[in-house]
């Protein structure tokens, strides 16, 4: 079913090379010395929040699937990490964990109502999109949370040798603990068989439930963490992140070799892809 | 509902299509469409009751109107993904149609049949471009209208300088104006007559089961004789055309051709563009395609959002509220099909 | 803390206009509708319910439209109306857009005002009551270029959407003021309305150039925003900076010195006029034939809602400032631009 899309982009260096030329062309056409130190900072900046919102899409394009709600799933975290900080001045760790929680909490339900209903995920997540969205919009009213605390500030705009982020680090660990689960831990191969062939996945003895609903939470988790980050480089808890995460969490990790049916995915090449 | 992404596979990794019935002894309780109808009478029940002013004259009147613009964007998307593509430039495709239609009227000062008849043929062009590259390319469509969602927005911007043109004859905004019987707006009638042309397409052309066929096996197309690609350029060219058709429809709407009616690179469109087909039944994975439920999908997510707005409910809350009732809907739906498949069964 | 600032508005307001309530309900429903979610409108809340309770009306209700989309807009109007709202203060989402639905509203008998920015003419919109943005750009400008001392007067200018009519308006005043100084802008970066890809645009640029720019101007908000989170994080302040509006990081910026001074627009102006006008209209008022509108670049029915530029001195009483410009405009308002029978 894959066709002639699949054996195109099976080689997986071709995607990211041509992402990454027309990223270079693009950025380094909108500033020419794009390739300074300083640059490289902003760049990695970007990098690492993107990165998390091309993994978050990543694991649910592995078992097949997609989720729409990876932008409402990290803009309700945000504001809610940045939230408790502003209206109960609870400490900025705490603050991080309850919204992390939020956010796998988020995609169990995400990953539940796909594994008991049958429904698709594509109107689950839909559906639920609008929800996590509504649930900000009501908290906030628009309004963004100002009063976060200066360690999370200062973390987001530091950088170890003056070049490489502190927000970078995350997403390193994340990519290669990814890695790691994908090749190296049997859920890793569960996920990929899951959405290689579903069917035959079962045959096997794999539980599809639990693994769609571990997938989302992880999927969840991410998007979560990558909200945070945007609290922290942005300084305060803008209703609207998220916003725009949808197309940009599908092109890093199809541009890196992903295929939209499932069981193939790349961590380095959507990494590159972000 | 069939509400899967991607069909069952068989072993070889093949489509199976869908497994169980075939159409002719498909229980007509059992489809989409009779789904879709249920929920439309539950829900519009619902409102009528919760709600003041639901079924006002002036209030069906509105609901026809954004109903048929979304019905003809879950088309124009439609079309496109029963071949298992995508075309996420559908809103940008529109915008250009749009305003290539506002230019030729407004500064070339072309009669408006022909500048129509030129933004629909411009809508196909682009949709050509799309397909064909996609096509020839080998890329998924998904990576090209990625691409080309930028590229033709962003040349309608530079082209335009974003200005918008307003000098249309009165006929324009009185067709987006007109209330048939009180309460009825004309589009409506545009976009079903659009839904009547896709069925006729489907049911009783060759090119039509041949754009069926493609979509569920294009190895076995293939081999069966039909050209594969042309008929994925054909498949992209419908699109744009209908997408540029909504966008026509939206100017009626608007009275003027504008730069945003789409929002930024048109992304406005693109959820509405997939909910329509699929809460009809559409397979995201292609091969299957229903006009009738893409219709009726994108008519109950237009009245659900209408019906939430009269009801008041916190405003800022109202996005959570459509989500919990789509939810709801679907639900309901799968509720509805299980207790008939028991039945059935016993 | 904006709640806060709403009820300190309200407080001197009202004590400022000094109406009581002794009107009797009246049948007025009036909704104040912007173009999407944004803070900027928050103080429109507070000011219609104020109106509402200062002029008796049976409700003056903030509605938002749940995204920036003008077909959200439109339904959302489209249904206040079938909910009986008869008056509309209206930020339009697209200027020419958004026509046929004040058309519409207007030919069913509910009166329509164009709020913080302007329908396109000729529409069937009452009048527009907003900010003049290129001569708030203009000021600001002028403002920046006071501070600036070197011989070489280089400026950048950040600002909004591209497709927002009024930032080629802002682009055009701020070249003007500046080649009225002899200075010169260095670099326009625009469409820069969302937090993320603004923050990357801002931060790319300075990161290469800051050595290149004396001057910051920036008119709109979130742009305004991520530049005053730069200028902190450069932290020699050396480059000044004027901001626009009066978001919560540029006030803490300004009075930390990193930002000169910030270009207050009326919001709570906009919001409790164009109710008490809405309510007006319907019972009887018409405007003046030979009002005194101005001219902008969208409509020849423009009312200022008055724009003030705030430094470090007045900070702190910037609340203070907005209310002065409200109660000026609105002492006079009545008797400039309407007849009432």
């Amino acid at each position: 079913m894959n066709g002639s899309f699949a054996n195109a982009v099976r080689s997986d260096w071709f995607g990211p090379l041509l992402v990454t030329i027309v990223a270079v062309a693009i950025v380094g056409g909108f500033n020419p010395s794009f390739l300074s130190p300083l640059n490289i900072q902003v760049l990695l900046l970007a990098i690492a929040v993107n990165g998390l919102i091309a993994f978050s899409q990543m694991l649910i394009i592995a078992i097949g699937q997609m989720n729409l709600s990876v932008g409402a799933i990290g803009g309700l975290c945000a504001i809610v990490f940045a939230g408790m900080m502003d209206a109960w001045h609870v400490p900025a760790s705490l603050a991080a964990l309850t919204a992390l929680s939020l956010g796998v909490i988020c995609g169990v339900i995400n990953g539940f109502l796909i594994a008991r209903t049958g429904i698709s995920a594509f109107v689950i997540t839909l559906a639920s999109l609008s929800v996590y969205k509504g649930i900000n919009l009501g908290i906030t009213h628009a309004q963004p949370f100002y009063d976060i605390s200066d360690g999370v500030k200062s973390i987001g705009q530091g950088a170890i040798f003056g070049i490489i982020p502190w927000l970078m680090l995350p997403t390193m660990a994340v990519g290669l603990a990814l890695w790691f689960m994908l090749n190296r831990q049997p859920i890793g191969r569960f996920i990929l068989a899951v959405g290689g062939n579903q069917h035959a996945a079962e045959l096997s003895g794999i539980s599809i439930a639990n693994t769609v609903v571990i997938a989302h939470a992880l999927s969840g988790f991410l998007a979560a963490l990558a909200g945070l980050l945007l609290v922290a480089r942005l300084q305060m808890g803008q209703p609207t992140i998220g916003d725009d995460w949808l197309i940009l969490s599908f092109a890093a990790p199809v541009i890196g070799g992903a295929v939209l049916a499932g069981g193939h995915v790349s961590v380095p090449a959507t990494l590159l892809g972000g | 509902m069939s509400y899967s992404d991607v069909p069952a596979k068989g072993p070889s990794g093949d489509i199976v299509g869908k497994p169980r019935r075939n159409a002719t002894e498909t229980r007509f309780y059992l489809t989409n469409e009779f789904g879709l109808i249920a929920l439309i009478v539950v829900f519009a029940l619902g409102f009528k009751f919760t709600t003041e002013g639901f079924f006002s004259a002036f209030n069906l009147f509105t609901l026809g109107r954004i109903a048929a613009v979304n019905i003809m964007i879950g088309l124009a998307m439609m079309v496109v993904v029963m071949t298992g593509g995508l075309n996420l430039a559908v809103g940008a495709i529109g915008v250009c149609a749009a305003m290539t239609c506002g230019y030729l009227i407004e500064v070339v000062g072309l009669p408006w049949p022909l500048a129509i008849l030129s933004a629909v043929a411009l809508g196909a062009l682009l949709g050509f471009i799309n397909g064909w590259t996609s096509v020839r390319t080998g890329l998924h469509s998904f990576i090209i209208t990625l691409a080309t969602m930028s590229i033709f927005f962003g040349v309608m911007i530079f082209l335009t300088r974003a200005e918008s043109y307003r000098a249309l004859p009165p006929v324009f905004a009185a067709f987006g104006r007109i209330k048939l019987l009180g309460f009825f707006s004309p589009l409506l009638l545009v976009s079903l007559m659009a839904a009547l042309v896709l069925g006729y397409l489907y049911n009783l052309t060759a090119v039509g089961r041949e754009m069926l066929a493609a979509g569920a096996k294009p190895e076995a197309a293939e081999m069966s004789g039909i050209n594969v690609g042309r008929i994925f350029i054909y498949c992209h060219m419908l699109s744009g055309a209908l997408a540029a058709c909504a966008a026509l429809m939206l100017v009626a709407r608007n009275g003027a051709a504008i730069p945003s009616m789409a929002g930024q690179l048109g992304q406005d469109w693109l959820l509405i563009a997939f909910l329509g087909p699929v809460l009809g039944g559409t397979l995201l994975a292609g091969g299957k395609a229903s006009v009738l439920g893409t219709c009726l999908g994108a008519f109950l997510v237009t009245m659900l959002t209408s019906g939430l707005l009269l009801l008041q409910l916190g405003d800022f809350w109202i996005q959570s509220f459509l989500g919990l009732l789509l939810l709801a809907a679907v639900l309901m739906d799968k509720t509805r099909r299980t207790f008939l498949a028991r039945r059935n069964m016993a | 803390m904006s709640n806060y600032l709403r009820r300190v508005l309200a407080i001197g307001l009202l004590s400022a206009i000094g109406v009581g309530s002794a009107f009797a309900a009246g049948d007025s429903k009036i909704a104040l509708v912007p173009g999407g979610p944004h803070p900027y409108f928050a103080a429109w809340e507070q000011a219609g319910k104020d109106a509402a309770k200062d002029f008796g009306l049976a409700a003056a209700d903030y509605k938002v439209p749940q995204k920036w989309e003008l077909s959200q807009q439109n339904q959302l109007l489209e249904s206040l109306l079938t909910q009986g709202y008869n008056g509309f203060l209206i930020f339009p989402g697209d200027p020419v857009g958004s026509v046929s639905t004040v058309d519409e509203l207007v030919s069913n008998g509910a009166p329509v005002i164009g709020g913080a920015g302007c329908f396109k003419d000729p529409s069937s919109a009452t009048f527009c009551l907003g900010t003049d943005t290129g001569n708030s750009a203009y000021i600001g400008t002028k403002e920046l270029l006071k501070t600036l001392t070197g011989t070489k007067k280089r400026i950048a200018h950040f600002t909004g959407f591209l497709v927002d009519p009024n930032t080629q308006l802002r682009i055009d005043a701020v070249k003007k003021a500046a080649e009225e100084e002899g200075a010169t802008v260095v670099q326009v970066i625009a469409d820069i309305d969302a937090p993320e890809p603004a923050e990357e645009k801002i931060n790319a640029y300075l990161a290469a150039h800051a050595n290149d720019v004396d001057g910051i101007i920036t008119t709109a908000w979130v742009p305004a925003v991520v530049a005053s989170n730069a200028v902190r994080k450069i932290g020699d302040k050396r480059i000044k900076m004027v901001a626009i509006d009066h978001d919560q990081v540029v006030l803490k910026a300004i009075k930390d010195g990193f930002v000169n001074g910030t270009m207050l627009q009326n919001p709570y102006g906009q919001g409790y006029i164009g109710t008490f006008v809405l309510d007006k209209l319907r019972s009887g008022c018409a405007v003046k034939t030979d009002a005194p509108f101005k001219k902008n670049a969208l409509t020849d029915k423009f009312i200022d809602s008055g724009t003030v530029y705030v430094a470090a001195d007045k900070i702190d009483t910037y609340v203070d400032a907005m209310r002065d410009t409200t109660k000026k405009l609105f002492e006079t308002f009545q008797a400039t631009y309407l007849t009432c029978k």
